[in-house]
């Protein structure tokens, strides 16, 4: 019982464990909310970190690449498409399976993942 | 009908139409204690009858693709749909087999694209912030 209680008691005093992400309550209005953020009079409670070696969206660097399309031939969710004109390749987020084989395989190192993960959108590409 | 029937929370239920698992467990991840969306009043309902929001995850089946139209209608207007994924986003890794229909948005019209294999709990928050604000700007417009 005694037990209890003090475990109870600790409880009161702890940090709540939960992640406020992006505000503690629903807002009246998202868009008004939304506005004052992008005039810096409120702000989002930022999202729980990544982890180490966090498989985000991925970063292309066009000016590196070689055009080799090794990507092209290891992607599996065919999220990697090569342009022959311009011998560049075009990737598409809400393709890509996060995988990771084509950040692997790429001999220039062009691919990289970021730690970008909030992707929601109203139309994808 | 507007959103303020929807009487700012909104109801969610979860369609899977074939997903790995993946993103129904991170749909059912935003709902516990660490991230929490029912302090939003986004709350899981067992039937499309009482829901404002679907939420549909995989590439949609043969067999599934009927069953989602089904509770696409049985869903009260004004609804949401959601693609939570990229198996529904584009079929994903899954994209060529013989046995998909899919993506969603080619079943049933989808508002919000979440983009992830499987997204983090905060990328379906973020998604479900997104529908919140497109169904405001809709009222605006009225
Ligand atoms: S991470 Fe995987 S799925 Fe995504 S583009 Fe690279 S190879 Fe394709
Ligand atoms: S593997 Fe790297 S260098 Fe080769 S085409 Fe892809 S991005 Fe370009
Ligand atoms: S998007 Fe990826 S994790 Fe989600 S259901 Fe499809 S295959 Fe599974």
């Amino acid at each position: 019982m005694i037990t209890m209680q003090k475990e109870l008691f600790r409880q009161l005093f702890k940090r709540a464990f939960t992640n406020q992400f992006p505000a503690k309550h629903a807002p009246k209005s998202v868009n008004a909310l939304l506005e004052a953020v992008g005039k810096g009079k409120a702000k989002l409670n930022p999202p729980v970190p990544v982890p180490e070696n966090f498989r985000g969206k991925i970063a292309y660097d066009k000016n590196k690449c070689i055009g080799c399309q090794l990507c092209v031939k290891v992607c599996p969710a065919n999220a990697v498409v090569f342009k022959p004109k311009e011998k560049k390749i075009s990737y598409h987020t809400f393709r890509c399976t996060f995988c990771g084989e084509c950040v692997n395989v790429c001999p220039v190192k062009c691919l990289t993942f970021t730690d970008e993960f909030l992707l929601a959108d109203y139309k994808k590409d | 009908m507007s959103i303020k029937d929807l009487n700012r929370s909104l109801w969610v239920f979860h369609v899977n139409t074939g997903s790995c698992n993946g993103c129904d467990i991170e749909i059912v991840a935003a709902l516990t204690p660490r991230y929490d969306a029912e302090r939003f009043g986004v709350k899981l309902v067992g039937t499309p009858r009482h829901a404002d929001v679907l939420l549909v995850t995989g590439p949609v089946t043969k067999d599934m693709k009927d069953k989602l139209k089904r509770v696409y209608d049985q869903t009260p207007d004004p609804k949401v749909v959601m693609s939570i994924g990229n198996c529904g986003n584009s079929g994903g890794c899954f994209y060529e087999s013989y046995n998909i229909d899919g993506p969603i948005d080619k079943v049933v019209p989808v508002d919000v694209y979440v983009a992830g294999c499987p997204p983090r709990p905060e990328a379906i928050i973020d998604g479900v912030v997104k529908a919140w604000k497109k169904l405001e700007d809709l009222e605006a417009k009225k």
